[in-house]
């Protein structure tokens, strides 16, 4: 075995969205070590390399090490959650018998806790020992980091520490690394934006035009800031590169699983095939109950949500219409 | 009484502490043109807006001429100039604790304190000596609760910083009880200078370990002194008390939000022992102080109430004299069982992570977690970080903030406020806080129906108790509703002014508004009462109260 270099950066979560994060580790330079439940001997590591568009691609990485023991990635001090919501509590709780108070333990998960609106990073303060937590949003999309094509990304943190750990990892001649002190604020954006690609997608399969479509997302944007702002997060963050940047960036992308939801949910496909069709799990169709519900208790406007949730029960497009001008 | 306790080196080491805090005030100042023109600014403003007497008028000259000369004094004499108002800073701040008067003072305050609740039982007193010591008489009037065993192992094996809720400039006093009935040493704070002006008082504080606050000096060198000052005692492992809420919360309310200055000095303490290879760990102890009825209350309510209706709020009656109020407030804390309770939380490191007997952290899960590593950087080492440390204290406010949810103690006088202020709420059709709080007089509940509600929201307070949200006391747990309309009652009349509930034919008459609110406030965050205090930014808690029946609703709507 050969002898391997202290890693600077924990990746914890073989999906793509893992894989596009570590990738884009190592193009800064950085050890990276990528916990994967689904590696089978080193695999993934191989399949990781290999889509590197480099000359040296196809030689072994050394500086990549593929893991299925929480211990190697606790190694690193900069630990990356990149898991789907509905397995970071156990993950977490797993992960944390390793972690301590020197780690900083940033996340990429999208979406809302699954008991109420607890964030992910609120789960890791339960979870695990570590305190200096961020997480990671905006519009880079997993592609981009996979293949080195220029885009941005955001590290929301309270404690400058993490922003610029962050941000050494992450940041390169292809991706601009912004940083935010709103954390709760990111995660809420990030999960927010999420509920509004449906509604894009869903609009745009259902027929809307231009103004339509820029009138749904402009009040669907200027709702959620108002239902962070209830949260106890800044508005602007949903205005910034986490909110506003974030969904522009969705709407782009045919193959966003939101949109492809929406767009399946306007052809009168039920539901569940709707998921289906969407290939990944869909974070915002638990969570968008949830923020109505929320907005109820607020007593904050939040029409195009209830429209959303409408729609996913089985609602008409003229339902959402109807929401839009109501009032 | 632990005599090794840190504090009884107090005054051997105080010169020394002085010394550090001046040093350390003196070197971190990196530009003293700044720090001075800001200190001479502000003491400008505030001793030309003050009645200035000769020694204020000399002060004030000292501090223009100053102004004057600072732009073109060197560098080195405006160094020396910055450290000569540190060092009259830092004696003023510097406590006074004299082991030998501590000695005697914790012998006289039994009696004294006796006395304060219960002057009738001095001549009592005065005949059996032996009671003088005893404090007996107060064991059933003032309740101490928590995990005293605990605390006072911990206090052995760390430094402690206790951070009660702030009502009533009785909470100094009564903590200290506490903390001696618990057989806890006794621990420093700052306290207002204007407490120092009483002698009788001022003779305690200083003895009791107490620095003197100035909060009329706004100026940043004042404030680093004071912030290191309270920094060096730590590390020292002298056992803090900080009032968190920064005054005596005026809604009477539990506090949401706190100040976090002084607490923010708690994780540079642990990191400069930690530094100077001698750990010594810090652990915060939230507590609640719980008053049947609060000494000042009616100047309180007024005070907040001037504040959120800007200026809509007429104060009607002044405050009697105070000497007369503190007796009464006295004489019916006799009166009363558990007329205050003073409950220790469970200890947390400064990170958030609760604390064994032995100062061991343990994280949610129940990990053993080294507090050192909070404050260490890649390499591993330890380092001061202002900005990291106040943010790890803003979520440490936070956890106090729950821990005071959960340890609220539910007394019967906020129970009863609550239940009549929700009639109140009621019988106006709009739900302004000012339309409600006018209905003076207006409102008659039939006793038998304000018992009702009482027990209907003691149950929804015990099922919240039960979930270890709040507390509720055996009294109040097992009591009929009449009987613990009775109590408040009892605790009402004879302290305060004018009536609060007055007893008619027809049942009791809601008279004193401004005082049902400020009683029931203290339930408000917990949403068990009408929440209208949640502070700016802050949703309020949710009003579940007696919600529902629509029915129920409509005939009340006929009140009004």
């Amino acid at each position: 075995m050969t002898e391997r270099q202290t890693p600077s950066v924990g990746v914890v979560g073989g999906g793509p969205w893992g894989q596009a994060l570590a990738t884009a580790a190592r193009r800064t330079g950085a050890e990276v070590v990528l916990h994967s439940r689904r590696d089978q001997a080193g695999g993934l590591g191989a399949q990781l390399r290999s889509s590197e568009r480099s000359p040296q691609a196809s030689t072994a990485d050394p500086g990549l090490h593929v893991t299925v023991d929480y211990a190697e990635v606790a190694k690193a001090r900069l630990v990356v959650i990149a898991v789907p919501s509905s397995v970071a509590r156990s993950v977490l709780r797993a992960l944390g018998d390793y972690l301590g108070g020197q780690h900083l333990v940033v996340h990429g998960v999208r979406g809302l806790g699954v008991e109420g609106l607890e964030t992910v990073s609120d789960l890791v303060r339960e979870e695990t020992p570590a305190r200096r937590l961020g997480a990671l949003g905006g519009p880079v999309q997993a592609g981009e980091l996979i293949e080195g094509r220029p885009s941005a990304m955001v590290i929301g943190s309270r404690f400058p520490e993490v922003i610029a750990a962050a941000t050494r990892a992450f940041q390169g001649p292809s991706l601009r690394v912004y940083g935010t002190n709103d954390l709760r604020g990111l995660e809420w954006a990030s999960a927010l934006v999420g509920c509004l690609s449906i509604g894009v997608g869903y609009a745009e399969e259902a027929g809307a035009g231009p103004g339509l479509l820029a009138a749904l997302i402009s009040r669907g944007v200027d709702e959620a800031a108002r239902l962070m702002a209830a949260a106890g997060c800044e508005e602007r963050t949903m205005l910034g590169l986490g909110g506003y940047g974030d969904l522009l960036a969705s709407i782009a992308l045919e193959d966003r699983p939101e949109v492809v939801l929406g767009k399946a949910l306007a052809r009168k496909v039920p539901l569940d095939q709707a998921i289906t069709m969407a290939k990944l799990r869909v974070e915002a169709i638990p969570l968008i109950p949830r923020i109505v519900r929320f907005a109820e208790e607020r007593r904050v406007d939040a029409n195009t949500f209830r429209a959303l949730s409408e729609i996913l029960a089985g609602g008409r497009p003229q339902a959402m219409l109807d929401r839009m001008f109501a009032g | 009484m632990q005599d090794d306790a840190p504090i009884f080196g107090f005054n051997a080491a105080r010169e020394d502490i002085v010394r550090t805090v001046v040093s350390r005030v003196v070197l971190s100042t990196k530009d003293p043109l700044l720090a001075l023109n800001d200190a001479a600014y502000h003491e400008t403003k505030r001793l030309e807006a003050s009645k200035r007497g000769p020694e204020e008028q000399k002060e004030l000259a000292e501090w223009q001429r100053l102004a004057r000369a600072l732009g073109r004094m060197p560098d080195g004499e405006r160094r020396e100039k910055l450290a000569s108002i540190v060092e009259h800073v830092g004696w003023d701040v510097a406590g006074n604790f004299d082991p030998r008067v501590f000695k005697v003072s914790s012998k006289l305050l039994p009696p004294i304190v006796t006395y304060l609740l219960a002057p009738r039982t001095l001549v009592r007193l005065a005949r059996d000596p032996k009671q003088l010591v005893s404090l007996s008489a107060l064991d059933d009037k003032v309740r101490v609760e928590g995990p005293v065993e605990e605390l006072r192992e911990l206090s052995r094996q760390g430094t402690a910083v206790y951070v009660p809720t702030h009502l009533s400039n009785m909470d100094s006093i009564v903590f200290g009880y506490a903390l001696e009935r618990a057989g806890l040493p006794p621990a420093t704070y700052g306290a207002g200078k204007n407490l120092f002006t009483n002698p009788v008082l001022s003779f305690f504080m200083h003895n009791l370990g107490a620095y003197r606050v100035d909060r009329r000096i706004r100026h940043n060198l004042y404030k680093d002194v004071l912030k290191t000052y309270s920094c060096v005692l730590l590390e020292r492992g002298y056992h803090s008390l900080f009032f968190p809420g920064g005054t005596r919360s005026r809604s009477g309310g539990v506090e949401r939000r706190l100040k976090l200055g002084l607490m923010g000095t708690a994780i540079e303490a642990y990191a400069r022992t930690l530094i100077a290879n001698r750990e010594r760990r810090v652990y915060f102890v939230p507590a609640t102080i719980n008053y049947l009825i609060t000494l000042e209350a009616e100047t309180l309510i007024a005070d907040f109430l001037a504040e959120a209706g800007k200026g809509r709020f007429i104060i009607e009656d002044d405050e009697s004299s105070r000497v007369g109020r503190v007796t009464a407030f006295m004489r019916k804390m006799f009166d009363m069982q558990g007329a205050v309770v003073i409950r220790f939380g469970k200890p947390i490191d400064p990170f958030g992570n609760m604390v064994d007997e032995r100062c061991r952290s343990f994280d949610r899960r129940g990990r053993e977690v080294d507090p050192a590593s909070y404050v260490k950087d890649e390499g591993g080492r330890v380092t001061l970080d202002p900005v990291r440390d106040a943010q790890y204290t803003r979520e440490l406010g936070d956890e106090i903030c729950k821990a005071y949810l959960r340890d609220t103690v539910v007394l019967e006088t906020h129970v009863v406020a609550a239940a009549s202020f929700e009639r109140l709420r009621r019988a106006s059709p709009a739900s302004d806080l000012f339309t409600v709080l006018r209905q003076r007089d207006v409102v008659v509940v039939p006793r038998d129906d304000l018992a009702k509600d009482v027990v209907k929201l003691r149950d929804r307070l015990v099922e919240l108790a039960d979930r270890g949200e709040i507390v509720v006391g055996g009294f109040l747990r097992t009591a009929s509703g009449g009987d613990i309309v009775e109590r408040a009652l009892r605790a009402f009349a004879g302290y305060h002014a004018s009536p609060v509930l007055a007893s008619r034919p027809e049942g009791l008459a809601i008279m004193d508004t401004n005082l049902l609110f400020y009683y029931q406030n203290r339930l408000a965050a917990h949403g068990m009462a009408w929440d209208v205090i949640a502070p700016p930014g802050m949703p309020p808690a949710r009003p579940p109260v007696f919600a529902k029946p629509a029915a129920q609703e409509a005939a009340q709507g006929g009140l009004s």
